[in-house]
C-alpha cells in the first residue's frame, strides 16, 4: 500500500484536552481542504486549481423523504419464498475465562426464532393496510427535558442552570404509586406491631384495629383517588405515625428517584444504546434485488426482512410483507457485510447478540446467539474473514467471536482509555490488518493484537492536544472505513466522530488525524456509512446521521498516494419532517401527533449506490428507521453539471443562483403519504395504562337533561360520545344551533362615540347626550351584562367537565395529547350542582373541615380548583367529588394527573 | 473555544462598535461545572442549550437582538449545506451585525465565525473571485485583531491555490513583521509556520529558477545571473524553514523542500540531521514519511545497505504494509546475515497480513520464491515460526474457496503463486491448490506441474518428504 507522499502539516503536541494555547491548525473550515500545495513544480498549482473544486452537489428527488409502502404490485415478481427457521448451530463450548456465556440450544429463546407470516402455510398477503402495521404502532416520543428540568426562577444566570425538578416528580410518584411507596413499609409495620392497647383510655380515639389500616396501607387504592379511603381510622394513624413515615418513606423514595432521574436525564442528552445503528441493507442475488433488515413493532423487538427492488430512475418498489423474526429485546444495531461473497447479519439487543447467515434463497438462519451479562455495547462484522464478529460489552472486554471457534477474549479494561470517563460505554471494529482489532471508548481508540499480549496497544486516537480537542470533547462513534474495497480511499482509514467534529486517522500514522472538520450537528452523531463510489471518478460519499434527523453528505478524496481530504463542500439532506408538507391537511390533533412521530430520533441508516448499468446517471438510494419503526427513503442524483462549475466561469445570474431545490411533490407521493397515514391513523392509540374514572354523569346529567328539549339531548350524546372518542367536535355534528345568544357587541370606540356625538349635536341634542355618558360610564348602567354571560359560560364548562374528566386527567405520556399544560383545565365542578351537603360530610369529619378548608384555601389556584377555595367550609368539594365517583370507578393502576397537590398525612 | 490566546488583556477593536468600555471576558465557566456535575464526567453536549430553552427556565433571557443573530447565524449555516451560495450571502451581509453585539464574548467570537463563513462562501460564490475575497480578507485581518496571523495565513494558501504566488508572499511577509499585544507561544508558532510557508514560496521560485538554470548553457550570459539568484533563495529559505520543523508536528512539505535544497548545495550533513532529527525525535510522531525521507535520501546518496536496512527495519515496525517493505525484502534477502534472511520472510508475511495488500502479485511472486529457497536451505523452523500465528486465519483470507475462484478469474498468474505457497504452507489437499491444479490452462500447464511437484517435495505439511 502506498502512504501519502506528503502530509499535510500539522502541530502535533501532547497533553489534555482544551488547552488554550495551542493555535488549531486545522482551521476546520470545509474549503480548506481543497486547497493544495504545489508540488515541487510550481507550475502544477495552476492547474490544480481546475481539478479539486468540483461542487459535488445531490439533488434529492423529492423535497423529503418518503415512508416506504409495501406494494402488492410486486408480489407476483418474486416466488414465495420461506424463512427456515434453521436448527441452530450448537455453540461452541464456552471458554470459562470470558465474561460471556454462550447460550445453549434451549436458551435461544432469548432470541427465539418465529417462522415468519410466509413460512406458516404460504397465505396470501391479508391485506395492504394489515401490511404496514409495523409503522403504526402507536409511539411514545418518551421523556423531554420539560418532563424533568425544573421550570423555577434562577435568574441573574448568565445561562440558565440545568436542575432536576425531583420535587415535581416525587408528589406525582406518591400520587400515581401509592401503592409502592408506602405498601412495603405497611407490610413491614404489620410484622412488628403490637396489638395492646391501653385499657383506660376512651377507645374511640386512640386504638385502631392496625391489622385492618395496615392492609389498608399495603395501599391498594381501588377507587383510583387516595383521598378515596379517607377515612377515621387512617387519618387517626397518620396523625400517630406521621413524623416517622413521611420522613422515611420521602427520603428513601426521593434519593432513589432522584438516581432514576438522573439516568433519565443522561439518556435524554445521549442515548447510546442505537449507536452504529439498526438498519442495513443486505445485497441480493442481482444489484437491482436487495434487503432491508430492521426492527420494527412498537417494542423494537421483530426483525423485518423487507424485500427491495431497485430501478433506475424510479423509486424503489418494496416487495410484499416483510419476512419476520420475534425476538426477546429491542434490536439496537443491526451490521450486515458481505465476505467472500458470504453475508452475514449481526443484531445487538442490550443483552444479547446474535449471527445470522443469509443462505442460497436469501433467506436467513440462525448461527449462534449469546448472552452478554454486562450488557452489549457494540458489535461488528469482520470485513476480512466471513462469519468473525466483535462483540463489546459494558465491563470494558473486547471478544472476537466467531461462530465455529467461539468466543476469545480479546481486550479487557473497565478504566477507560486516556483518562477517567464514567461512560460505560465501549465499541469494537475491525483494522486493515485481521487480527487488529480497534477498542474504543468515550476518551480514545486503541489498536488491540489479538495475538500479542493481553493489555497492550498502540493508541490509534485520543482526546486531547493531539487532535487539537475542546474541552468537554467526547467520542461518540469510531468507525473502520475499509469495508467498501475501492480504490478510492485506503484501506486504513477511521472515522471518529465527536460532538463537535469528525476526524479521519490513519492507522499507519496513529494520533495524527489526517482531517479533522467540523460538523455542526445539533444532535448526537451515531450513524455514519460510508458509500462507495457512484462512478470511477474516486471520490466516496459519507453519509452522517444526527439522532434527531439531521443528515449530511461528504465526500472523500485521498486516492493513491494524496492525503484524504474532503472534495467539494459538505450538504445537508431533507430530514423527515421535511416531508410534512406532502401529508394532506390534517385536524390538528392529528397533525400534533404525525408531527411528534416525524420527529422521532432517527436509530438506523442505510444508503445503496444501486450499480445498475441501464441507469444513464449513478443515483443513490437513502433509507432511514426512526425510533417509531417507520423507514422513510430518499431518492438523489448528482446534479448534472456538478463538475462544471467552477471551471466554466461565471454565467448568468439565472444559471448559476437556481440553485432553489427545483424537487416537488408528484401527486404519487402524496399519495403515497396519505397511504401511509391511513394506515397510522386506523390503529387507534393503544389505551393508556390508566383508564380514567367515569363518573355518574348519567345520574347527574339526567334531571338536568330531562329539562331540555330533546335536541339539545342529542347535541350532549354527540359532545360525550366526540369527547369520549377524542376527536374534534365538528359543526356538524351539533346540527342547527339553536339561535346563540349575539357576542358581546363591540365596545364602541371613540370614532363611534365621535359620530355619535356629532349626529346627537346636529340635532340639536349635544349636552342631553354628554349627560347621558357621563351617566353610562359611571353609572352600573352597563354592568349586568357582562357578569351574566359569564356565568351561562361557566356552567356550559363545568357540564363539558363533569362529563369527561379524563381530558383533564389525562396521563402526560400519552402521545395523543399534547403537552398537559398546553390543556385548559377544565374548572372543577362546582359542587353545589351535583352534591348534597351530606355526602360532602361524610368523608370529612367536622374536626378537619376548617384544617382542610385551610389547607385548600392554600393551594395554587392553577393546580387546585377555583372553585375549591370560594366554596363554603361545609363543601369540601373535591374530596366529595371522588367519594361519589368512587362507587363507579373500575381499578385505577398506572399513572394519574395530580389535581391537587399531594397531603402526605398519613 | 476556537480561539487561541489569552484574551483578557485586549481591548475589542471593532469598527462601528458604539460601546468599547467593556473589557473582554472569557466565558463564564461557573455554570458548565454546575452542568456538568450533573451530567457527569464534563462531557459536554452542543443540544443542551435548546434542552433547557424548551423548558424556559430562568436564566439571562436573550436579547431580541442576540435571538435575531444567531437566527441569522444558523441561515447562513443552512443555505450553506444546502449550496445556496448566493442566499447565505445576502443573510451574511445581514449577520455582520453581530459585530455590534453589547455581548462582549460574542462580539470577540464573532470575527471568527465571519471569517470562517464568509470565506467559504466567497470561495465556492460562483460570482466571486480572487479580488473579492482579497478584500474580505484584508477587511477580516483587521476587524478583531486577534485572528490576523490566522486569516494571513489562510489568505495566502488561498492565493498559492490560485497560483499567485507573488501575493501570497507578499501576505506572508506582512503578517510576519506584524506586532501586536503580548506574545504568547501560540503567536510564536504561527509566526514560525507564517515564515516557513513563505520559506516554501521561496523553494518554489527557488525550484524554477533550477530548472531554467538546467536549461540553460553554462556558457550563456544569463547563467550567472540565474545562479545568483538560486544562490541568494537558498540562504533566506534554511532560514525560514529550519526554525518550524524543530517544532513538533508533521512538516513534510517543508521537510522535503528544504532537504532538496541542502542537498543541491552540497550540505549532506545537514540534510542527513534534519532528516534524522525528524524521524528518530520522540516528540515528533511517528510518521513514516519521516523515515521515507531518510530512506530516500540514504538511497540517493548510495549509504551501505546496513545504514539502509536499519531505517527500513523501524519503517517496518511503524508500517509494515509499505510497498518499501518489498525494497526491504530484496535488502534483506542480498544481504549477508542470516538474521536477514529470517526477517526477509517475516517481512514478506507480514505485508501480506493486510487487506490492501492480498492481491499484490510482487509480494506473492517473493513470497513463492523466497518460502521455497527457505525450505530447500533447510530452514523449515523459520517458516513455521510464522506459520504458527497465521494458520488459524490465512487459510480463510487468502486460501479459501472463493478467492481461487475469484482469483483464477481474474489474475491467474496471482493464482498461481497463491496456489504454489498455498501448497506449500497447506499441503496438497489444500482447497486453492487443488482448484488450480484442476484448472485446464495451456500456457501455464508446465509451470503448474512443476508447482506440483515442489510442493510435493518442500511442503511444511509432509516435513518428512522434504528432507
Amino acid at each position: 500500500m502506498d502512504f501519502p507522499h506528503s502530509l499535510r502539516p500539522a502541530l502535533f503536541m501532547t497533553g489534555p484536552l482544551g488547552l488554550s494555547d495551542i493555535p488549531d491548525l486545522s482551521f476546520m473550515c470545509s474549503w480548506q481542504h481543497a486547497l493544495t500545495l504545489p508540488e515541487t513544480q510550481p507550475q502544477n498549482s495552476e492547474n490544480g486549481a481546475l481539478h479539486v473544486t468540483k461542487d459535488l452537489l445531490w439533488e434529492p428527488a423529492t423535497p423529503g423523504p418518503l415512508p416506504m409502502l409495501p406494494s402488492l404490485i410486486g408480489e407476483s415478481l418474486i416466488p414465495p419464498g420461506s424463512f427456515h427457521t434453521a436448527p441452530p448451530i450448537l455453540p461452541a463450548a464456552p471458554t470459562p475465562e470470558t465474561f460471556l456465556s454462550l447460550l445453549s440450544l434451549c436458551s435461544l429463546r432469548a432470541l427465539g426464532c418465529l417462522q415468519s407470516p410466509r413460512a406458516s402455510g404460504c397465505t396470501p398477503v391479508p391485506s395492504p393496510a394489515l401490511s404496514v402495521t409495523s409503522s403504526s404502532d402507536p409511539w411514545d416520543p418518551g421523556l423531554t427535558a420539560r418532563d424533568l428540568l425544573f421550570r423555577g426562577g434562577y435568574r441573574y444566570r448568565r445561562r440558565p442552570r440545568v436542575v432536576l425538578d425531583v420535587t415535581e416528580q416525587i408528589s406525582r410518584f406518591l400520587w400515581d404509586h401509592g401503592d409502592v411507596a408506602f405498601a412495603p413499609l405497611g407490610k413491614l409495620m404489620l410484622e412488628n406491631f403490637k396489638l395492646e392497647g391501653a385499657g383506660s383510655r376512651t377507645k374511640k380515639t386512640t386504638v385502631v384495629s392496625v391489622k385492618k389500616l395496615l392492609q389498608d396501607l399495603g395501599g391498594h387504592q381501588p377507587w383510583g383517588c387516595p383521598w378515596a379511603y379517607l377515612s377515621n381510622r387512617q387519618r387517626r394513624f397518620s396523625i400517630l405515625g406521621g413524623p416517622i413515615l413521611g420522613t422515611s418513606v420521602a427520603s428513601h423514595l426521593a434519593e432513589l428517584l432522584h438516581e432514576e432521574l438522573v439516568l433519565r436525564w443522561e439518556q435524554l442528552l445521549l442515548d447510546e444504546a442505537c449507536t452504529g445503528g439498526a438498519l442495513a441493507w443486505v445485497p441480493g442475488r442481482t444489484p437491482q434485488f436487495g434487503q432491508l433488515v430492521y426492527p420494527a413493532g412498537g417494542a423494537l423487538d421483530r426483525l423485518h426482512f423487507q424485500e427491495v427492488v431497485l430501478s433506475p430512475g424510479d423509486s424503489p418498489q418494496f416487495l410484499g410483507n416483510p419476512g419476520r423474526i420475534q425476538l426477546q429485546g429491542p434490536v439496537r444495531q443491526v451490521v450486515t457485510c458481505t465476505v467472500q461473497g458470504e453475508t452475514l447479519l449481526a443484531v445487538r439487543s442490550d443483552y444479547h447478540c446474535a449471527v445470522w447467515k443469509f443462505g442460497k434463497q436469501w433467506q436467513p438462519s440462525l448461527l449462534q446467539a449469546m448472552q452478554v451479562e454486562k450488557g452489549a455495547t457494540g458489535i461488528s462484522l469482520s470485513p476480512h474473514l466471513p462469519g468473525e464478529l466483535a462483540i463489546c460489552s459494558r465491563s470494558g472486554a473486547v471478544c472476537l467471536w466467531s461462530p465455529e471457534d467461539g468466543l476469545q477474549q480479546v481486550y479487557k479494561d473497565p478504566e477507560t482509555l486516556v483518562f477517567r470517563d464514567s461512560s460505560s460505554w465501549r465499541w469494537a471494529d475491525f483494522t486493515a490488518h485481521p487480527r487488529v482489532l480497534t477498542v474504543g471508548d468515550r476518551t480514545g481508540v486503541k489498536m488491540v493484537d489479538t495475538q500479542g499480549p493481553p493489555g497492550c496497544g498502540l493508541l490509534l486516537f485520543r482526546v486531547g492536544a493531539e487532535a487539537s480537542c475542546q474541552k468537554g470533547e467526547r467520542v461518540l462513534l469510531t468507525q473502520y472505513l475499509g469495508h467498501s474495497s475501492s480504490e478510492c480511499l485506503p484501506p486504513t482509514l477511521h472515522l471518529v466522530c465527536t460532538q463537535f467534529s469528525l476526524y479521519l486517522v490513519d492507522e499507519r500514522l496513529p494520533l495524527v488525524p489526517m482531517l479533522k472538520w467540523n460538523h455542526g450537528l445539533p444532535s448526537p452523531l451515531l450513524l455514519a456509512r460510508l458509500l462507495p463510489p457512484p462512478r470511477p471518478g474516486c471520490v466516496q460519499p459519507l453519509l452522517l446521521g444526527g439522532q434527531g434527523g439531521q443528515l449530511q453528505l461528504l465526500h472523500l478524496a485521498g486516492e493513491g498516494a494524496s492525503v484524504p481530504r474532503l472534495a467539494g463542500p459538505p450538504q445537508s439532506l431533507p430530514s423527515r419532517t421535511d416531508s410534512l408538507p406532502a401529508f394532506p391537511l390534517l385536524e390538528p390533533k392529528i397533525q400534533w401527533r404525525l408531527q411528534e412521530r416525524l420527529k422521532a430520533p432517527t436509530i438506523g441508516l442505510a444508503a445503496v449506490v444501486p450499480p445498475l448499468p441501464s441507469a444513464p446517471t449513478p443515483g443513490l438510494v437513502l433509507f432511514q428507521l426512526s425510533a417509531a419503526g417507520d423507514v422513510f427513503y430518499q431518492q438523489l442524483r448528482p446534479q448534472a453539471d456538478s463538475d462544471h462549475r467552477r471551471d466554466s466561469g461565471p454565467r448568468s445570474d439565472t444559471e448559476s443562483d437556481c440553485r432553489a431545490p427545483t424537487a416537488s411533490w408528484t401527486s404519487q407521493d402524496t399519495a403515497g403519504c396519505s397511504q401511509w397515514l391511513k394506515a397510522l391513523l386506523k390503529v387507534p392509540l393503544a389505551p393508556p395504562v390508566w383508564t380514567a374514572p367515569t363518573f355518574t354523569h348519567r345520574q347527574l346529567l339526567g334531571s338536568i337533561e330531562l329539562r331540555r328539549e330533546e335536541e339539545e339531548g342529542q347535541r350532549l350524546d354527540v359532545l360525550r360520545k366526540a369527547m369520549a372518542q377524542g376527536r374534534l367536535l365538528l359543526q356538524r355534528d351539533l346540527g342547527s344551533l339553536p339561535a346563540a345568544e349575539p357576542p358581546p357587541a363591540p365596545e364602541s370606540g371613540p370614532e363611534d362615540k365621535l359620530s355619535e356625538r356629532l349626529g346627537e349635536a346636529w340635532a340639536g341634542r349635544g349636552a342631553a347626550w354628554w349627560e347621558r355618558q357621563q351617566g353610562r360610564t359611571s353609572g352600573p348602567g352597563r354592568q349586568p351584562r357582562r357578569p351574566k354571560r359569564r356565568t351561562q359560560l361557566s356552567s356550559t364548562f363545568s357540564l363539558s367537565g363533569h362529563m369527561d374528566p379524563s381530558e383533564d386527567t389525562s396521563p402526560p405520556h400519552s402521545p395523543e395529547w399534547p403537552p398537559a399544560d398546553a390543556l385548559p383545565q377544565p374548572p372543577m365542578t362546582p359542587p353545589s350542582q351535583e352534591l348534597t351537603p351530606d355526602a360532602c360530610a361524610q368523608g370529612v369529619p367536622a374536626e378537619r373541615r376548617q384544617m382542610l378548608h385551610d389547607y385548600m384555601a392554600k393551594l395554587p389556584p392553577q393546580r387546585g380548583t377555583p372553585g375549591c377555595a370560594t366554596t363554603p367550609p361545609s363543601s369540601q368539594a373535591s374530596s366529595v367529588w371522588t367519594t361519589r365517583s368512587q362507587q363507579h370507578t373500575p381499578i385505577l393502576s398506572g399513572s394519574q394527573r395530580p389535581r391537587k397537590k399531594p397531603r402526605m398525612g398519613f | 473555544m476556537l480561539m487561541g490566546g489569552r484574551s483578557s488583556n485586549f481591548k475589542p477593536f471593532v469598527i462601528g462598535m458604539s460601546d468599547f468600555s467593556e473589557e473582554l471576558k472569557g466565558p463564564v465557566t461557573d455554570d458548565e461545572v454546575e452542568t456538568s456535575v450533573l451530567t457527569g464526567a464534563g462531557m459536554h453536549f452542543p443540544w443542551l442549550q435548546t434542552y433547557v430553552e424548551t423548558v424556559a427556565i430562568g436564566g439571562k433571557r436573550k436579547k431580541d437582538f442576540a435571538q435575531t443573530t444567531s437566527a441569522c447565524l444558523s441561515f447562513v449555516q443552512e443555505a450553506l449545506l444546502k449550496h445556496q451560495w448566493q442566499q447565505a450571502a445576502e443573510y451574511m451581509y445581514s449577520y455582520f451585525q453581530t459585530l455590534e453585539d453589547s455581548d462582549s464574548y460574542k462580539r470577540q467570537a464573532a470575527p471568527e465565525i465571519i471569517w470562517k463563513l464568509g470565506s467559504e462562501i466567497l470561495f465556492y460564490h460562483p460570482k466571486s473571485n480572487v479580488e473579492t475575497f482579497n478584500t474580505f480578507a484584508d477587511r477580516m485581518k483587521n476587524i478583531g485583531v486577534m485572528n490576523y496571523l490566522k486569516i494571513s495565513l489562510q489568505h495566502a494558501l488561498y492565493l498559492l491555490h490560485h497560483g499567485m504566488l507573488e501575493d501570497a508572499k507578499r501576505n506572508l511577509s506582512e503578517a510576519e513583521t506584524w506586532r501586536h499585544g503580548e506574545n504568547t507561544s501560540s503567536r510564536g508558532i504561527l509566526i514560525n509556520l507564517i515564515q516557513a510557508y513563505k520559506g516554501l514560496l521561496q523553494y518554489y521560485t527557488w525550484s524554477k529558477k533550477k530548472m531554467e538554470l538546467s536549461k540553460l548553457d553554462k556558457d550563456d550570459y544569463a547563467y550567472n545571473a540565474v545562479a545568483q539568484d538560486v544562490f541568494n533563495h537558498s540562504w533566506k529559505t534554511s532560514a525560514n524553514i529550519s526554525a518550524l520543523i524543530k517544532i513538533p508536528g508533521v512538516w513534510d512539505p517543508f521537510v522535503k523542500s528544504y532537504v532538496e535544497m541542502l542537498e543541491f548545495y552540497g550540505d549532506r550533513d545537514g540534510a542527513q540531521e534534519v532528516l534524522t532529527n525528524y524521524a528518530y525525535d520522540e516528540k515528533f510522531p511517528s510518521n513514516p514519511n519521516a523515515h521515507i525521507y531518510l530512506y530516500n535520501f540514504l538511497k540517493r546518496q548510495k549509504a551501505p545497505r546496513s545504514k539502509m536496512i536499519s531505517v527500513l527495519k523501524i519503517l517496518y515496525q511503524i508500517v509494515p504494509s509499505h510497498k518499501l517493505m518489498l525494497e526491504f525484502h530484496t535488502l534483506l534477502r542480498k544481504s549477508e546475515k542470516e538474521e536477514h534472511h529470517k526477517l526477509g520472510l517475516e517481512v514478506l508475511f507480514g505485508v501480506l497480513d493486510f487487506a490492501g495488500c492480498t492481491k499484490n502479485i510482487t509480494a506473492w511472486k517473493y513470497l513463492a520464491k523466497y518460502l521455497k529457497k527457505t525450505l530447500m536451505g533447510n530452514h523449515l523452523a523459520w517458516v513455521q515460526d510464522e506459520w504458527n500465528s497465521r494458520k488459524n486465519w490465512w487459510p480463510s483470507f487468502h486460501f479459501s474457496y472463493f478467492w481461487a475462484k475469484s482469483d483464477w478469474k481474474e489474475d491467474t498468474a496471482l493464482a498461481c503463486e497463491k496456489a504454489f505457497v498455498a501448497g506449500l504452507l497447506l499441503g496438497k489437499g489444500c482447497r486453492y491448490f487443488r482448484y488450480i491444479l484442476k484448472q485446464d490452462h495451456q500456457i501455464l500447464g508446465k509451470k503448474i506441474k512443476r508447482m506440483k511437484r515442489s510442493v510435493k517435495k518442500y511442503s511444511i505439511v509432509n516435513p518428512r518428504l522434504s528432507y
